[in-house]
């Protein structure tokens, strides 16, 4: 372990572990995927950064979407957002997600897609190089030191809205809401 | 010298009556016909050894009025005359009421083609047993791939519309 940082740790432990051990989720929905098999084996080995990749939402903390998302992929994004424990964190990856990129003008992806998830960060390119995932990874670690990363706060917050926009584009959802109870308090 | 287009052509004109066949070069030819004549031809094709449809795509004619369907035909054999052949068989079918009879009794790959055609262009497959949506999730006036569907449009209507959570707590 890295001396320097024993007062951060011995501060706040649960911030370290939380930013050394990001298992994440990659939801495959465009051509974004291409790059993430070289960042996770050998050549930009992720694991130097605590960076693990798992099978199921059950296990992630952090969600990368690499690439376009069309209308029925935005409904297994939402059902896999809202399966993760929390604390969670999303990352846009790709110029897709962030204002429709390419297909800013297609019928059938959606354009903003922090609209319908809260999204903690962006990777700007098409595609973005592996080395762009680490950068935004290191800055996540600083986010999560100040406190900045708390998209599922807000999500929690704002559950509502975020409802009415996926179902604005969805139709109607077919899972109950995640925080009802919330709701109703609020009401 | 290969002559497979040729002798298809000649063979396609001696069954055929009231059919438009281009050899555009030995191993591409072009097949017009009309749209009741399109399950005739293609089993014709495939008893002629012709076993595989490649794919059905379609061509929006907007000023003709009209929708181009092209099935792309070729062949599973061992001569490589034959092997390498592409057969386009075209026909052409109203914009206004687009209909069809399915060609999977002829060959049985047409499905997924079909239901993908019906979703994106509207047309009605008589015969094919579930034409329900394929890729799409949500309800187009037009069908999205057709010409006069104005995607701009769409996108300033349904995507643009929806604000950002953010502006619609301050709004609040």
């Amino acid at each position: 372990m890295d001396r320097n940082k024993l007062g951060k740790w011995l501060q706040s432990p649960g911030k370290m572990a939380q930013k050394y051990s990001l298992h994440v989720l990659y939801f495959c929905t465009g051509c974004g995927i291409i790059e993430i098999p070289p960042s996770i084996t050998t050549r930009w080995d992720a694991e130097r950064f605590g960076v693990i990749p798992v099978a199921t939402p059950r296990q992630a903390n952090l969600f990368l979407i690499t690439g376009y998302v069309s209308v029925k992929t935005l409904r297994f994004i939402i059902r896999s957002y809202e399966q993760m424990p929390e604390p969670k964190f999303t990352v846009g990856f790709g110029s897709c997600p962030i204002n429709g990129g390419m297909y800013w003008d297609s019928y059938n992806t959606i354009k903003h897609l922090d609209k319908y998830i809260p999204v903690d960060g962006w990777i700007a390119g098409c595609m973005p190089r592996p080395e762009a995932v680490f950068v935004a990874v290191t800055h996540l670690w600083t986010l999560i030191d100040k406190g900045m990363a708390d998209g599922y706060k807000k999500y929690r917050e704002d559950y509502q809205y975020y409802r009415e926009n996926q179902e604005k584009i969805l139709g109607k959802l077919e899972w109950p809401p995640l925080f009802s109870n919330i709701e109703n308090e609020r009401k | 010298m290969n002559h497979t287009g040729t002798l298809l052509k000649e063979n396609i004109l001696s069954s055929f009556d009231d059919i438009h066949v281009d050899v555009v070069d030995e191993q591409r030819v072009s097949v017009k016909c009309k749209k009741n004549l399109v399950i005739a031809v293609l089993s014709y094709l495939k008893r002629s050894g012709y076993n595989h449809l490649v794919l059905i795509s379609c061509v929006d004619w907007i000023k003709d009025n009209e929708l181009e369907l092209v099935y792309i035909i070729s062949a599973y054999t061992e001569e490589s005359e034959k092997g390498k052949m592409n057969i386009l068989v075209k026909t052409r079918i109203t914009r206004d009421k687009p209909e069809l009879h399915t060609v999977i009794d002829v060959f049985e790959n047409a499905e997924p083609y079909e239901r993908e055609l019906h979703e994106l262009y509207g047309i009605h497959f008589k015969g094919h047993p579930r034409l329900t949506p394929l890729f799409l999730e949500r309800e187009y006036e037009i069908p999205p791939f057709r010409k006069d569907f104005d995607t701009r449009k769409y996108v300033q209507e349904v995507f643009d519309q929806i604000p950002f959570v953010e502006d619609k707590k301050g709004g609040k």
